[in-house]
């Protein structure tokens, strides 16, 4: 550097070597840190231990924004209120209709369950939460929700809203949670397309609006517009729920397998009211059967033969 | 003794400012471009106390960031530490330039920052960003010359009222 004088520019000298020593130290312990972060599983139980220290943050950084929510909600109109009553009644009213027929159908469905002695539909309670005011990194593929241990939240549930599947619990504190995104990187999703039943995994891409089907066999029968479901396997979310539209399929010529894209229905930008899935099941988890538990059907045949 | 401790709460309270319009939910839209407060204010006081100068204190810093937002363990870290490092080169020069010269120097001092932010994400999978995200340097360059004003009012005031 241009600093003048002799005695000085080799002090600021030492004191830069310290400096930029300091530097490859710290910066060093970062990488480190976000290495183990990436891949492991020991940083995962540090900020599970952080969140509850910084939920009341996050609780003081959101409460001016509540209350100037509420100072909101406190000045709206009487006439806009009433068409906006109108119109929720009218939604219930289609929603009532709807879940008659819904009604009958889990009769129907329980009757052919007992003819086919097939394992009890499970019970599922759901918990309405709302998004907290707190933008989380973008590139976290996190949302951070006003429901927690208090409410019976826990890690692992399944989080959707009105069009489809969000995401599911991540980390829990005591009046909030973390829910992750089926877009994050880290996330899969066990699903089956609608129109075929052939079931798969849809991958999180990084970006909000794309889920990825890798491996897909070649002359897998998937097109534009099909729509995909939960499968129900893994046993984290029910089955049948919608989650993604397929936008493209690809098949690279020179690769093993087919890809495909698919654009999630739920607006995982702009969400504000979820639903967490409780699901009651009665005895283990489907999905998660003990390894050592005997199949009981096969091994009748086996002896017979 | 007692004012330092002032000045030192002062200085804390406008990094938990800073801290809170860093989580401050804004449209999605908006949301990529938004400048780097924490960033900001630590140059701030850098620059005009001679506080926060060192690389630990930058760490650390980017660490409470790191936790708050959900990003990597490490990410906001080694981002401060760097613009931290550099700014402490230049920081003889960068003092006594006029405003709108050191708003440019924010301004690369922030988009290196980014770089580095651009290069962790890029390892970690997550794909290029959307283009407003490089606009966040832009806006904290335009917006240096009032924070810079405030800032120092702000702490003018506290000197008076110590007085």
């Amino acid at each position: 550097m241009n600093i003048p004088g002799n005695a000085y520019s080799s002090a600021s000298a030492s004191d830069l070597a310290g400096r930029t020593a300091r530097l490859m130290m710290y910066g060093l312990l970062a990488v480190v840190l976000m290495t183990l972060d990436f891949r492991g599983r020991h940083v995962e139980r540090v900020r599970a231990g952080v969140i509850g220290l910084a939920e009341p943050v996050f609780l003081a950084i959101e409460s001016p924004f509540r209350l100037v929510a509420s100072l909101r909600a406190n000045v709206r109109d009487y006439q806009g209120l009433l068409a906006e009553r109108d119109q929720l009644e009218r939604s219930l009213r289609e929603s009532e209709a709807r879940l008659l027929l819904v009604d009958e159908l889990v009769d129907e469905n329980a009757e052919l369950r007992g003819l086919l002695d097939a394992s009890d539909q499970l019970d599922s309670r759901f918990l309405t939460a709302e998004l907290r005011n707190i933008d989380l990194n973008p590139y976290s593929h996190r949302v951070f929700i006003n429901r927690g241990t208090r409410h019976g939240v826990r890690s692992g549930l399944a989080v959707i809203e009105s069009a489809g599947v969000v995401g599911q619990v991540d980390q829990v504190a005591a009046r909030s949670a973390t829910v992750i995104l089926i877009s994050d990187p880290d996330h899969a999703l066990p699903v089956r397309v609608k129109r075929t039943g052939l079931r798969t995994i849809g991958y999180g891409s990084g970006r909000i609006d794309e889920l990825r089907l890798t491996d897909l066999p070649m002359n897998v029968d998937l097109e534009p517009g099909d729509l995909l479901v939960t499968s129900g396997l893994g046993g984290r979310f029910p089955a049948g729920l919608p989650v993604a539209e397929i936008v493209e399929v690809r098949r690279p010529a020179g690769e093993a397998f087919a890809v495909a894209q698919a654009q999630p229905l739920a607006r995982l930008g702009s969400i504000r009211h979820l639903l967490v899935i409780e699901l009651e099941a009665p005895g283990p988890l489907p999905g998660l059967m003990p390894v050592d538990e005997p199949e009981p059907v096969v091994e009748p045949v086996e002896d017979e033969a | 003794m007692s004012g330092r401790n002032a000045s030192n709460g002062l200085m804390l309270l406008t990094l938990a400012l800073g801290f809170a319009l860093t989580l401050m939910p804004l449209p999605t839209t908006l949301e990529p471009a938004r400048p780097y407060w924490v960033a900001m204010i630590l140059i701030y006081w850098n620059l005009e106390t001679g506080r926060l100068r060192l690389l630990g204190q930058a760490f650390v810093i980017g660490l409470i960031l790191d936790f708050l937002t959900g990003t990597l363990l490490g990410q906001h870290a080694l981002g401060l530490l760097i613009l931290v490092f550099l700014l402490e080169r230049f920081r003889n020069r960068i003092r006594f330039f006029p405003p709108w010269q050191q708003a440019a120097a924010v301004f690369a001092l922030l988009l290196n920052e980014r770089i580095v932010q651009l290069w962790i994400i890029l390892l970690g999978g997550h794909g290029w960003p959307v283009w407003t995200w490089w606009l966040a340097p832009v806006v904290a360059m335009l917006l240096w010359p009032w924070l810079f004003l405030l800032l120092d009012s702000m702490r003018r005031r506290q000197r008076l009222l110590r007085s």
